[in-house]
């Protein structure tokens, strides 16, 4: 089975972000922390236990600015077997269907079974990638899966839905998007890491796929960013009425409890 | 500006994250044509009437019995619009990039705010960050649950058409095998009005009945720190938080979590917070509109009793 996993890299989830000084966006320097997108580690871990069941190869595609290597080698050493990042500021640069366009481009005849994404990524809060290049590549996706099984053919898939289950049956091939608690992924070890050096690593020129990423009749653009504003220090209650004090609040000034 | 906007329903009933949506369309535009799915909705025309819409384009009959996201996404996308304004539910996310990709339509996700027909704001990095983006052209914006007041309540019958699909091979390669209903009637924690969410100050799995009591007596979720979820206690769908589910309720009880940044990240918008924790240095009373310092196991079923008895 060919298996691809659609990984971004991103920002440590803990990073405290400074403003530019033009405000259109956060500062991205040398502080920063680069990590696998957490919801692509899950994917990640799920492609690899895929393999593991039924054979195959795991393929990691990146888009990047150049500094992704070492991130994608850690994937390498969790036990994906070859990678692919194409390289570019400009693209980056791109609106998310531009972005899924490429991918859907660079997934073109690698004859993928299956191929995975995160829900969504942690950084841009999109969860696009993943549904948009299945419309793209006209097969089969279900998102935000948090239990499979998979056969040769088909996989069975199932999500948290509103407060309810869903369960499907998907025709392989297809893509899936993975939630948290599906798995825990894997450290690697020693070994695999020193193994993960000499795995492929193809970086290939963003250029070349200029043209496939700006076809559109759309545009969108981030103009400002700023932090949310911060909440002032509240009202503590003390004493033997600080409840009936709280519930006095909440019924009666803040009327959300009726 | 032709807007069309999915008013999701389930079981018959418009869902709150559907008339939320509805409510940021007519923000963006006075032309919102509305498109109902399911296999039965004519029932839901005089509500969505009553919300103010003055157009319906529903899809309707057998082939719409189950969710199917390229059935769903294609009755969207054969609705012809400029904007498709859709809920950022388990659906709409997945059908937002569908009918975006499909239509070469730009996309905003996951937006919390609509500054005028083009604009949006959202929240990136994990909720640290409120990014604004403009859009160009046409385009595709999903709405986070739990941000936007519902619409206006009036009368009125929309004008009605309807949208056909034509079934395809292709639809046979997903089928609905199950749906499976939680064990109570569990309320999705980002379309909830109210959560209760405990930390690592519950102690135990065996402890929570204290967090599911009050959220049962105030018809609230009952959500959890990424501690506890990654400890076992609870399933990680209860889960608040970067890694978790970003929530806006109206009420956010905070019961035993000390606040980690990825916590703060993930409620610190909901519009009153209490907090209760016995460390009155924890940061979770940084963003508390109102705290108790103290014992979770005395204050919670005392604040229990105390709001039973003010009903009374």
């Amino acid at each position: 089975m060919k298996i691809v996993v659609l990984m971004k890299v991103v920002p440590d989830t803990e990073t405290r972000f400074e403003i530019r000084e033009d405000g259109t966006d956060v500062v991205y320097d040398d502080r920063i922390q680069w990590i696998i997108s957490p919801y692509d580690e899950y994917a990640l871990e799920e492609a690899i236990q895929t393999k593991e069941k039924l054979g195959g190869t795991v393929t990691i595609l990146t888009l990047g600015k150049g500094k992704e290597q070492q991130v994608i080698r850690k994937a390498l050493a969790m036990g994906a077997d070859d990678s692919v990042l194409i390289n570019s500021a400009d693209l980056m640069e791109s609106d998310a269907l531009g972005i899924a366009r490429i991918f859907s481009k660079e997934l073109e005849g690698t004859g993928a079974d299956l191929i995975f994404a995160g829900k969504v990524a942690t950084d841009s809060n999109d969860g696009y990638v993943g549904a948009a290049v299945a419309e793209l590549m006209g097969i089969p996706v279900i998102t935000e899966v948090s239990d499979m099984e998979v056969s040769e053919s088909s996989v069975v898939v199932t999500r948290e839905a509103s407060g309810r289950k869903e369960k499907f049956e998907v025709t392989l091939p297809a893509i899936v998007t993975i939630d948290k608690g599906i798995n825990e992924p894997r450290y690697p070890k020693l070994p695999q890491i020193m193994k993960a050096k000499r795995k492929p690593l193809d970086e290939k020129d963003g250029a070349n796929y200029a043209s496939v990423a700006g076809s559109g009749n759309s545009k969108v653009k981030q103009i400002e960013v700023k932090f949310p504003p911060k909440k002032s220090g509240g009202e503590i209650f003390e004493g033997d009425d600080a409840v009936d004090k709280l519930v006095d609040a909440l019924m009666n000034k803040e009327k959300v409890v009726q | 500006m032709k807007v069309a906007v999915f008013l999701e329903s389930y079981k018959n009933k418009i869902t709150k994250a559907g008339l939320e949506a509805l409510a940021a369309a007519q923000k963006i535009s006075d032309n919102v044509t509305a498109i109902l799915i399911g296999k039965e909705v004519t029932g839901l025309l005089s509500i969505a009437g009553s919300y103010g819409v003055k157009t319906v384009k529903k899809a309707e009959g057998d082939l719409f019995t189950a969710y199917h996201p390229n059935i769903y996404a294609r009755a969207i996308s054969n609705v012809e619009a400029d904007v498709y304004v859709i809920p950022s539910t388990a659906w709409g996310k997945e059908l937002a990039p569908l009918v975006s990709a499909k239509q070469g339509y730009g996309f905003v996700g996951d937006v919390s705010e609509v500054v005028d027909s083009t604009t949006f704001i959202r929240s990136i990095h994990g909720n640290k960050v409120l990014s604004t983006v403009k859009v160009e052209g046409n385009f595709v914006v999903a709405i986070r649950p739990g941000v936007f007041d519902l619409p206006e309540q009036g009368e009125g019958s929309p004008e009605t058409s309807d949208i056909s699909v034509t079934p395809e091979d292709s639809f046979n390669k997903i089928k609905l095998a199950e749906i499976l209903a939680a064990a109570s009637e569990k309320i999705e924690l980002t379309e909830a009005d109210i959560i209760v969410s405990g930390g690592r100050g519950v102690g135990g799995p065996e402890n929570f009945n204290v967090i599911e009591d009050l959220a049962s007596t105030l018809g609230a979720a009952v959500g959890a720190s990424r501690a506890v979820v990654d400890a076992g206690w609870r399933p990680h769908s209860d889960q608040v938080g970067q890694t978790g589910k970003f929530v806006s309720p109206k009420l956010y009880v905070a019961a035993g979590i000390s606040g980690a940044i990825q916590h703060l990240a993930g409620m610190s918008t909901s519009d009153v917070i209490v907090a209760v924790n016995k460390d009155p240095k924890t940061p979770i009373f940084k963003v508390a509109d109102y705290g108790i310092v103290d014992d979770l196991f005395k204050v919670l079923p005392a604040l229990n009793d105390a709001i039973q008895a003010a009903r009374n």
